[in-house]
């Protein structure tokens, strides 16, 4: 898994990438830079799909992003609460979180179909 | 004397309730205590809401748009997916606004300072004004961007 300061490095390097891709994330459900109304029209399927198939990449790159920082993190803290004693137990399943959720993620975006209206 | 080692041993590791605590971390005059405890309890609880995040973003895929769209439309108002957004938003926010000012400060080295002679009263860099200024500004900008937030989601 490497050293503890690789893995620190790990976590300020997605942190940076983050801000902009977190900060893309919210700015697209903001209404009035969408030119719709309401919140839950920024969520209408076809905005959704058209999301998908225009950002299928940025949004995968979040995603592992995004999981990296955050099990990374979470490793972090389970570490500390359990002085180490279960590094092996925390850190596997840390590593299969990532991949059950990295998948998902995935799928999400490959495995996704045109919604009925425009379809 | 084993017990006295235990019971040192104990003190300088609470355990992880401890770090939670507010009244054993002693925070008065301390927000730099508050905004670790904070970025903690915001980075679990990120963890899990991402992975439910995830899960539920995918139904389109998983479940199919009929579903999507039940869920969908109930995000008017006050309901149970804009109150979702709405303290997930809350936890994101602080989360990224503090990690921002980690990143500042522990990466790029912003307001450490240049050394000086500890010399009484020492008070430590990270309390002095640039470092103190930062953290204040995340907790403004926290609670200005949360509040925005929830104008989006329940106004509309």
């Amino acid at each position: 898994m490497g050293s503890g300061s690789k893995k620190l490095l790990l976590q300020y390097t997605t942190a940076i990438l983050l801000i902009f891709l977190l900060t893309w994330h919210l700015v697209i459900r903001v209404p009035a830079l969408r030119g719709v109304s309401t919140f839950a029209e920024t969520l209408a399927s076809e905005e959704i799909y058209h999301e998908i198939t225009a950002y299928g990449a940025l949004l995968l790159l979040f995603a592992y992003t995004v999981l990296l920082h955050a099990f990374n993190g979470l490793r972090n803290i389970l570490l500390e609460w359990t002085d180490g004693k279960y590094n092996a137990l925390i850190t596997g399943t840390i590593i299969i979180l990532f991949f059950v959720f990295a998948g998902l993620a995935t799928y999400t975006v490959v495995g996704i179909t045109p919604p009925p209206a425009s379809g | 004397m084993a017990v006295v080692e235990k019971l040192k041993e104990k003190e300088n590791r609470p355990g992880w309730i401890a770090s939670i605590n507010p009244w054993v971390l002693k925070i008065k005059n301390n927000p730099e205590r508050v905004a670790f405890v904070l970025h903690r309890i915001t980075g679990l609880l990120m963890a899990l809401i991402i992975m439910a995040h995830i899960y539920v973003t995918g139904t389109p895929a998983r479940v199919g748009w009929d579903a999507w769209a039940e869920e969908i439309a109930k995000a008017h108002g006050i309901s149970a997916v804009t109150l979702y957004f709405f303290f997930f938003a809350g936890i994101a926010w602080y989360h990224g606004l503090n990690g921002i000012r980690l990143l500042l400060v522990e990466f790029f080295g912003v307001c450490i300072g240049k050394p000086e002679k500890p010399k009484p009263p020492y008070i430590s860099p990270s309390l002095k004004a640039c470092q103190r200024k930062l953290l204040y500004l995340v907790f403004i900008l926290w609670a200005i961007l949360w509040a925005a937030t929830g104008y989006i989601l329940f106004a509309s």
